[in-house]
């Protein structure tokens, strides 16, 4: 039981949220419905996507803070362009361009040029609001057309065209790194890169593959923010990639690399879009949010280490075992065998 | 097919000239190897080696020269290039995935996928007879079975030339007889394969060809049997110490042994139990035993670094019950761990700051770091650590350099009980016989050693007298007839006798 949990994060937190639900629901009648999970998964996704990219950069052992950046650059190149009069198919593209230099740039300076990650990213943080505000001139970008708003429009049980893209997005990412070649790389460099350049890993393709990947989910994220919302802040998307970096530790992913799981992430994204609705729902003032979600991710994270040592604790205990009871009999057939086979 | 090729060379190295920065590494090292040769390359730390290797394995670049792989050109330093070639480079320290499974760690970088592999590997595994789970974490495996992991990728990628950095210094003997035997294998099916050791009782065993590096060029090279082992020696380093080593030692030995300094009875921990010893003032204790014996956890349970179950500590008769680290060094009971890497040394950390590191708690508030540098000098001059200041990192030092900067560090604790644990595993001849004479004057110094050892001619030489560890418990004890075979039969346990 405790290894099940200690291996499948995942697990944990759908126990945890199954028991919050029973228990908000008991609370407060009528909570449990279909309405309440519609709105959640609308309002998981900018986070979502976000989240999803951010996995991808963290587990090549490399970290992205400009994202929450990106996504305000990437929906102002939506915005403007689309009340410049271009047509919605090429402000997408153009958004979605803007997302994937974005990102390249990031790759570029950490894969190529050697800079850390954390370094070159808190950089073009500021950098990407800065060309952000440049462009805008510090304004909010509103009267986006119906069209952009369409795109989060109900197409039925709670579903919009973003949703299906970004669950499309869930599953192919999840194929990827579980089951192509390409994939597993990212794993392996975020593992230990000497070990990945030693065995021929394109150690530096991969980890610049992962920065333009977490910048073209960015600009994804801000088409989602702007059909959403319908109008864009100068300040959209800032500090949502810390949020994703608690949402990747909460949902098992290592900020050393070399581990983490699509599903994880997911259901760490599921999970606190659902508090923070809950709590809206049991009327509790909303500046309570950030205070109750952050003693939230403590909570599971402490319990979590500590399950992992009692499982340490046991494997040593049990990997000594062997000592206590019969050593030398068990050492000696091992012995006589080698004796046999090689001396 | 290229005429070197058609001549059955395997790899061909030629005029290859490197250097990092202003400092020259390699200046125009050319090598053939034939296939099914086993070639040894010898040298001391910082002979331009692991450079070569590395160059030769498309892990780093060269300045210039050429390299050819069966018969192709490596155009650029590229790993994924050379194994394609057909060449896999075993490292001496393994690169290890630790979140991956073993078998995910063999099976990275192949185009075939780990499940489809598996069959193959278990054979491999079963030719090498190595116990080894293919589904366990890769964290949780002990160095030697790191370093199986490096050979059987190796093996799984068919390579035609393998370059082996020395494949045994983590192997236990029995372990070692069997890779020599897929090594012969190899040999016959046309394999070429070089092989790095310090041991020239090993590479006499299993090579035929030798080359010698000293300072970046070939100094020896040719047929084995065209070279006796001092001529060897002589070629890797002018300074000849094996001789002045005995001396040494004969004097080691007519000082007096004094007083009993440790004693340990019926201690038990994790991996070990009911281990008793005793140790005098300027007697050299040797624990011998095979991987996984459980010294190094005996070890680290005296020094305080895991609980200990029954038993007690004696440091000069007076009972060490709640030991830490920090208690075990003021009262002068002091622990050289194994791994230099992980446990040792701070390897981003200036030298002195290394040698300081243990008496860190005696320090002044403000840090003298002249004083510091003042001390590191005296131990580099004393020990002859070759490094370009007290202020490089520890990073930058070849690994014999390292050793000796980690010995410092002990002795700055002024030890009265020094346990040594593999004092010399990956370190070169030169640096080894260095080692070995601070041992015998430390102990002529009146310090009550205890050095832990794989190497059964290590402790042959050193030890005044020998205790076996064999399957965490006591395996028997020699004080005077001290032998290679000896120490063997004890350390596989009683077995070998009822074999008989």
């Amino acid at each position: 039981m405790l290894d099940l949990f200690a291996r499948n994060r995942v697990a944990t937190l759908l126990v945890i949220l199954v028991v919050a639900y029973a228990a908000i629901g008991a609370a407060a009648p009528g909570y449990l419905s279909g309405a309440t999970a519609s709105t959640v998964l609308a309002s998981s996704l900018v986070l979502m996507l976000i989240s999803l990219g951010t996995m991808v950069v963290i587990v090549t052992r490399n970290i992205d803070v400009s994202s929450g950046s990106v996504l305000g650059l990437s929906a102002a190149v939506l915005g403007l362009s689309l009340n410049a009069g271009v047509g919605l198919p090429l402000a997408v593209a153009l958004c979605m361009l803007t997302g994937v230099a974005a990102g390249a740039f990031n790759g570029l300076m950490v894969a190529y040029l050697g800079i850390p990650s954390i370094v070159a990213t808190l950089g073009t943080l500021g950098l990407y609001r800065g060309i952000m505000l440049v462009m805008t001139g510090g304004r909010w970008i509103e009267d986006l057309p119906q069209d952009l708003k369409a795109l989060a429009g109900n197409l039925g049980l709670g579903f919009s065209v973003l949703t299906v893209v970004v669950v499309a997005i869930i599953g192919g990412l999840w194929l990827f790194l579980r089951r192509t070649r390409f994939g597993r790389f990212f794993y392996a460099v975020g593992d230990n890169r000497a070990a990945a350049h030693h065995l021929g890993v394109p150690v530096r393709r991969v980890q610049f593959s992962a920065f333009v990947a977490t910048g073209a989910c960015a600009a994804l994220a801000s088409i989602v923010y702007s059909a959403q919302i319908g109008f864009i802040p100068n300040q959209a998307g800032n500090g949502v990639e810390l949020k994703a970096i608690a949402v990747n530790v909460l949902g098992g992913v290592s900020l050393l690399g070399g581990t983490g799981s699509v599903a994880g992430v997911v259901a760490a994204v599921i999970f606190i879009t659902s508090i923070d609705s809950a709590l809206v729902f049991l009327k509790i003032p909303a500046y309570w949010n950030d205070f109750i979600a952050g003693a939230l991710l403590l909570s599971v994270l402490l319990l979590d280490g500590r399950i992992r040592q009692v499982i340490d604790h046991r494997i040593r205990a049990r990997r000594y075992a062997v000592h206590d009871r019969t050593p030398v009999v068990e050492g000696r057939d091992q012995t006589s065998k080698a004796l046999e086979a090689g001396l | 097919m290229t005429k070197d090729l058609a001549a059955g060379r395997v790899a061909v190295l030629e005029d290859i000239w490197k250097s990092y920065g202003a400092v020259p590494v390699l200046r125009g090292v050319s090598l053939a190897l034939g296939a099914g040769e086993v070639h040894a390359l010898l040298g001391g730390n910082g002979a331009g080696k692991s450079s070569l290797m590395k160059i030769i394995a498309g892990i780093i670049p060269a300045n210039s020269g050429r390299i050819e792989i069966n018969g192709q050109f490596l155009t650029h330093a590229s790993p994924a290039l050379a194994q394609e070639l057909g060449l896999y480079l075993v490292p001496q320290e393994a690169h290890i995935l630790p979140n991956q499974s073993v078998l995910e760690n063999i099976c990275l970088g192949l185009r075939a996928s780990p499940r489809a592999l598996r069959p193959r590997v278990r054979t491999l595994v079963q030719e090498l007879s190595v116990a080894i789970d293919l589904d366990a974490q890769a964290a949780t495996l002990e160095i030697a079975e790191r370093q199986i992991v490096e050979i059987l990728r190796g093996l799984v990628r068919d390579a035609r030339v393998l370059i082996l950095d020395e494949p045994t210094s983590a192997l236990t003997p029995f372990e070692t007889r069997a890779l020599f035997d897929r090594v012969r294998k190899l040999q016959m099916q046309g394999v070429g394969i070089f092989f790095i050791s310090h041991k020239l009782r090993e590479i006499r065993e299993i090579c035929s060809t030798i080359s010698v590096l000293r300072d970046g060029i070939i100094v020896l090279s040719g047929s084995l049997d065209d070279y006796n082992d001092g001529e060897i020696v002589k070629a890797m380093s002018h300074v000849q110490t094996s001789a002045e080593g005995e001396k040494t030692s004969i004097l080691a030995k007519v000082a007096q042994i004094g007083q009993p300094r440790l004693s340990v009875r019926g201690l038990s921990g994790e991996g070990f139990r009911d281990i008793s010893l005793e140790v005098r003032a300027g007697e050299i204790l040797g624990l011998a035993g095979v991987v996984g014996a459980g010294r190094t956890e005996f070890a680290e349970t005296l020094f305080g670094l895991r609980k200990q179950f029954a038993g007690s500590v004696h440091l000069d008769g007076v009972e060490l019950s709640q030991r830490s680290p920090r208690l075990c060094i003021d009262k002068g009971l002091v622990y050289l761990p194994e791994d230099r890497q992980q446990n040792g040394l701070f390897l981003e950390a200036p030298l002195f700051w290394n040698v300081s590191s243990y008496l860190i708690h005696r320090l002044p508030f403000f840090l003298r770091s002249s004083q510091e540098r003042l001390s590191f000098d005296g131990f580099r001059n004393s020990m002859g650590i070759k490094c370009t200041s007290a202020g490089q990192a520890a990073r930058g030092l070849s690994g014999g350099n390292q050793q000796k900067v980690l010995m410092a560090k002990c002795l700055s604790a002024r030890p009265k009980v020094l346990i040594l644990d593999e004092p010399t595993r990956g370190v070169d001849v030169a640096a080894r016989n260095d080692i070995y004479a601070l041992i015998r004057t430390l102990a002529a110094d009146g310090v009550a050693i205890v050095l832990i050892s794989s190497d059964f001619d290590e402790i042959e030489q050193l030890a005044d007298r020998v205790q076996v560890m064999a399957f965490g418990q006591h395996g028997g004890a020699l004080v005077d007839d001290i032998s290679v075979d000896a120490i063997a039969k004890l350390a596989f346990g009683a077995s070998e006798a009822n074999h008989a």
